[in-house]
C-alpha cells in the first residue's frame, strides 16, 4: 500500500504503483482511457445497433404479446443498466470513503446522472409496455416502487454531490447516500420472489433455463452488452472530460496565483 | 494504512448494522408489501366487506362468461390459486392479455354473497416468451394447454426444433 | 405490427436517451481537450490524446 504518494504529484510516469492505485493517478488514467475509447466505442455502437435492429425487425413476435414485447430488447437491457450502475456508483463510493482516490469521486459524480437516464428508460418503457399488456401504465407493487426509489437515489446522490462549496465534503456525503441505498439493488432483484408483484418474475436468472425461446434470447443478450458497452463509453468520456476540467481548473488558479 | 483499515472496518460495521436493520424492518412490512391476496389467503386476510383490496390468481379454465349488459361488456369469471377459488364479476374492457389460464389482478370488494365485484381487472403476465409457432408445437403435442395454466419448464421448450416437434 | 405505437415511442427513446448522453459526453470531452491543450503546451507534446480517442 505505498502507492498513495504517488496521488500527490500528479504525473510521475515510471514508478510503478501497485493495484488499484496504479488507475488512480490521473496521467495514467487519461492515457489508458484514451487508447481504450475508440475500442469500446465502437463495441457499444455495433453491440446496440445489432440488437435493437434484430429485436425490433427480426426477432419473432409473442404468441400472446404480439409485437408489444419487442419493447422487452429495450427495457430489460435498461433495467439492467441501471442496476449495474448503481452497484458501480457504490464501489466508487466505496473506494472513495475508504481510500479517498479522487479519480473515484469524480467517476461517481460521472455515473449518476447517465444512471438516472438509464433509469428514467426503464420507467417509461416499462410504463409504454404495462399499458397495453397489464392494462394500466403504473402500479405500486414492489418492483416498480422499488425502482422507482432507485430513480431517487440517483437523483439524490447528483444534487448531494454538488450542494456544498467544498466539493470534498459533498463527495463525502453522496458516497455514504450511495452505500445506505445500496440497500435497493437486492430489494429490487428479489422483490418479486419475496412479494406477489404485478410484475413478473425474471426470465433469466443465474440458475436454471431462461424462459423465452432462443430466437428472443439472442437479441436480447446482444442488446443488454450492447447497453453495457454504450454506458462505459459514456462514463469513460465523461470521466475523462471531467479529470481534464479539473485539471485546468488547476492551471487556471496557478496562473491566477502567479499574477498576483 | 491504519486509518485506511479503520475507516474500513467502520463501513463494514456500519453496512451490517444497516444490512440488519432493514432486514428487519422489511420482514416486520413485508405483509403490507403484497400487492395482492391470493384466493387461498382470503379466509385468514380478508378484509372487512365493503373495503377495495385486490384478489390475485387464475383465471380457471371454462369459467369465463361473457355477455352485454346496458351496451357493456359483462364478464363473470373464477379466480382460483389451486387451493381456492372465487366468482369474480367486472363491467368493463379487460386487458389484452385477458384469457382462461392466464394470471390477473382485480381491484373490488368482496360482496356478502361471497362473490368479488371488481371495478378494475390487470392482467399479470408470468415470465415466459415464445413465438406462436412455438406455443401451437406444445399445445399440438399435448404438452401445454394455455387455458389450464402456466407453460412448462421452460428447459423442454426454449431451445426446442419447432419444425420437428410441431409438424 | 401490433401496438406499434407503444413500440415505436419505446425505440425512439431507446436510442434517443443514449444518443443524447454520447453526444454530450463527446463535445465536453472536446471541449476540455482544446481548452487543456491551449493552457498547458507541455501537456499538448506528451498529452492525452493529440491522435486518440473520440469519444
Amino acid at each position: 500500500m505505498d502507492g498513495s504518494h504517488i496521488l500527490t504529484n500528479a504525473p510521475r510516469p515510471g514508478r510503478p504503483g501497485r493495484s488499484l492505485h496504479r488507475f488512480a493517478n490521473p496521467g495514467r488514467f487519461l492515457r489508458l482511457a484514451a487508447r481504450v475509447q475508440p475500442w469500446l466505442n465502437a463495441l457499444a455502437l455495433i453491440l446496440t445497433a445489432t440488437g435493437l435492429i434484430w429485436g425490433l425487425f427480426f426477432a419473432p413476435a409473442d404468441w400472446q404479446q404480439g409485437d408489444a414485447v419487442r419493447i422487452m430488447y429495450i427495457h430489460v437491457p435498461a433495467a439492467w443498466l441501471a442496476s449495474a450502475g448503481y452497484a458501480g456508483l457504490a464501489a466508487c463510493a466505496l473506494v472513495s470513503l475508504i481510500w479517498r482516490h479522487p479519480l473515484a469521486d469524480l467517476a461517481a459524480m460521472e455515473i449518476s446522472p447517465v444512471g438516472a437516464g438509464f433509469t428514467a428508460l426503464c420507467l417509461a418503457t416499462g410504463s409504454l409496455w404495462g399499458k397495453p399488456m397489464w392494462g394500466a401504465w403504473w402500479v405500486w407493487d414492489a418492483r416498480l416502487t422499488s425502482v422507482l426509489v432507485l430513480f431517487f437515489l440517483y437523483l439524490g446522490h447528483i444534487v448531494l454531490v454538488r450542494a456544498f462549496d467544498d466539493p470534498v465534503r459533498g463527495q463525502r456525503a453522496g458516497a455514504i447516500l450511495v452505500l445506505v441505498g445500496a440497500i435497493d439493488l437486492p430489494i429490487i432483484k428479489f422483490s418479486v420472489v419475496w412479494w406477489n408483484t404485478l410484475h413478473q418474475p425474471d426470465t433469466i436468472t443465474l440458475l436454471g433455463a431462461p424462459s423465452l425461446y432462443i430466437t428472443m434470447l439472442w437479441p436480447l443478450l446482444i442488446a443488454a452488452l450492447g447497453y453495457s458497452a454504450t454506458f462505459a463509453a459514456i462514463v469513460l468520456a465523461r470521466t475523462r472530460a471531467a479529470v481534464m476540467e479539473r485539471r485546468i481548473r488547476a492551471l487556471l488558479a496557478a496562473r491566477a496565483e502567479a499574477l498576483s | 494504512m491504519t486509518r485506511k483499515r479503520r475507516r474500513l472496518w467502520i463501513v463494514v460495521a456500519c453496512a451490517l448494522g444497516l444490512g440488519s436493520a432493514s432486514a428487519l424492518a422489511l420482514s416486520a412490512v413485508s405483509d403490507n408489501l403484497v400487492f395482492f391476496i391470493a384466493p387461498g389467503d382470503l379466509a385468514a386476510k380478508a378484509p372487512p366487506p365493503g373495503r377495495d383490496f385486490r384478489l390475485g390468481g387464475m383465471v380457471a379454465q371454462g369459467s369465463l362468461h361473457q355477455s352485454t349488459q346496458d351496451g357493456r361488456p359483462l364478464s363473470l369469471f373464477t379466480v382460483t390459486d389451486g387451493r381456492a377459488s372465487v366468482v369474480v364479476r367486472y363491467r368493463g374492457i379487460l386487458p389484452d392479455l385477458f384469457r382462461e389460464g392466464q394470471s390477473i389482478v382485480a381491484l373490488g370488494t368482496l360482496t356478502k354473497s361471497g362473490q368479488f365485484r371488481a371495478s378494475e381487472v390487470l392482467a399479470k403476465h408470468d415470465a415466459t416468451y415464445m413465438p406462436k409457432d412455438v406455443e401451437q408445437a406444445l399445445r399440438k403435442s399435448g404438452r401445454w394447454n394455455p387455458a389450464a395454466g402456466p407453460a412448462p419448464a421452460a428447459a423442454s421448450w426454449d431451445t426446442m426444433n419447432v419444425s420437428k416437434a410441431g409438424g | 405490427m401490433t401496438h406499434l405505437p407503444y413500440v415505436a415511442a419505446s425505440y425512439a427513446l431507446g436510442v434517443a436517451v443514449p444518443a443524447a448522453f454520447a453526444l454530450a459526453a463527446f463535445l465536453r470531452l472536446g471541449l476540455a481537450r482544446r481548452r487543456l491543450a491551449a493552457l498547458d503546451p507541455r501537456a499538448r507534446a506528451r498529452g492525452p490524446g493529440k491522435t486518440g480517442g473520440a469519444a
